[in-house]
């Protein structure tokens, strides 16, 4: 879950989360090197003496401001869709596990070996025991085996929600008249809030 | 309406808020504060002062109360942009704060979330030295 003072996201729990932490790394270092310089750049402009007001053209420096942010973005673009491609992967899951969204709790039903359903409401602030998170905190939690994939099937029966656990990097959307399919492989133990 | 209604809840409910301190001045009496209205260091440039405006009402506060119960119309305008004001810092500035964020509460979390080790990699669990029960220097 979020700690106090938290600046980054959340320690990953699955492989795709960790990959998108790095990919995270990645494009923020560019995106901070390409501000840094824009800043310096302008501060430059600000703090000079020097004009020459005879500019007519300037081939070099345009070629050079051409082809460098595409190179640029051609860096953040394939690392995007390796990923991308990643989460697609066929992966055979060994769980099968439904989430219906209403307003306003999610119910979950295991149907693989024997039927199992039921709601989980969020606790109210006035009901929570000493120390435990509010607005997180739920009656009944969902409990998954680790180091498996298990296959999330998500919708909704009355309007738009959205299932989310950002440890594991999910988010999918709960759509009334849709069943959208999310893969979930948890690498360690432990309670993730979402 | 619902102005009334925020308003009579409020001395419904008796207290209003922690903080007891009283502004400066006393409020808008009507008759001696023009704009900006009274003692109240509100300006532009600094729109969210610590102190609140006023969370309990003083005597001629009281008596602005007592007036209010009257026809609105016979108050004057400083007097309601005083009415205005202990509403709106009520609602939006100096908020009654969830029970989570006491001292207290805030300690048990903290504890809650080291036993389950939360974020163990690299977040906060992964400061805290678990053989010997305190933060990693």
């Amino acid at each position: 879950m979020a700690y106090p003072m938290q600046l980054g996201f959340q320690d990953a729990t699955s492989p795709i989360m960790e990959e998108l932490l790095h990919f995270h790394d990645h494009t923020l270092m560019i995106v901070f090197l390409i501000s840094s310089l824009v800043l310096y750049i302008i501060s430059l402009m600000l703090t000079t003496k020097l004009t020459h007001t005879s500019t007519m053209d300037a081939q070099e420096v345009e070629t050079i401001w051409t082809i460098l942010p595409a190179i640029i973005l051609i860096l953040i673009a394939l690392p995007s869709l390796r990923i991308l491609y990643m989460m697609d992967e066929i992966n055979n899951p060994s769980l099968t596990v439904k989430t219906m969204g209403h307003q306003w709790y999610w119910s979950y039903e295991y149907t693989d070996y024997e039927d199992l359903s039921f709601d989980s409401y969020m606790i109210p602030t006035s009901e929570l025991k000493p120390g435990e998170l509010r607005l997180l905190e739920v009656d009944n939690r969902i409990v998954l085996p680790m180091e498996m994939t298990i296959r999330m099937l998500v919708s909704s029966e009355d309007v738009l929600h959205s299932w989310a656990v950002p440890s594991l990097g999910l988010k999918t959307d709960a759509i009334p008249g849709r069943l959208n399919q999310t893969t979930l492989m948890s690498t360690r133990p432990g309670l993730y809030y979402g | 309406m619902t102005f009334r209604a925020a308003w009579s809840l409020t001395l419904r409910q008796g207290g209003l808020g922690i903080r007891g301190i009283h502004s400066p001045g006393s409020t808008a009496h009507g008759k001696e504060k023009m704009p900006p209205y009274t003692n109240y260091h509100a300006q532009r440039s600094y729109p969210m002062p610590e102190e609140p405006f006023c969370m309990e009402l003083n005597a001629e506060q009281r008596a602005l109360k007592e007036k209010e119960k009257g026809s609105w119309t016979q108050l004057s305008h400083a007097e309601k942009v005083a009415r205005l004001l202990i509403w709106w810092q009520r609602v939006y500035v100096f908020r009654k704060k969830p029970i989570t964020l006491t001292d207290e509460w805030k300690a048990q979390q903290l504890q809650r979330i080291l036993d389950m080790k939360g974020n163990p990699v690299q977040g906060l669990a992964s400061r805290w030295d678990y053989e010997r029960k305190e933060w990693k220097k």
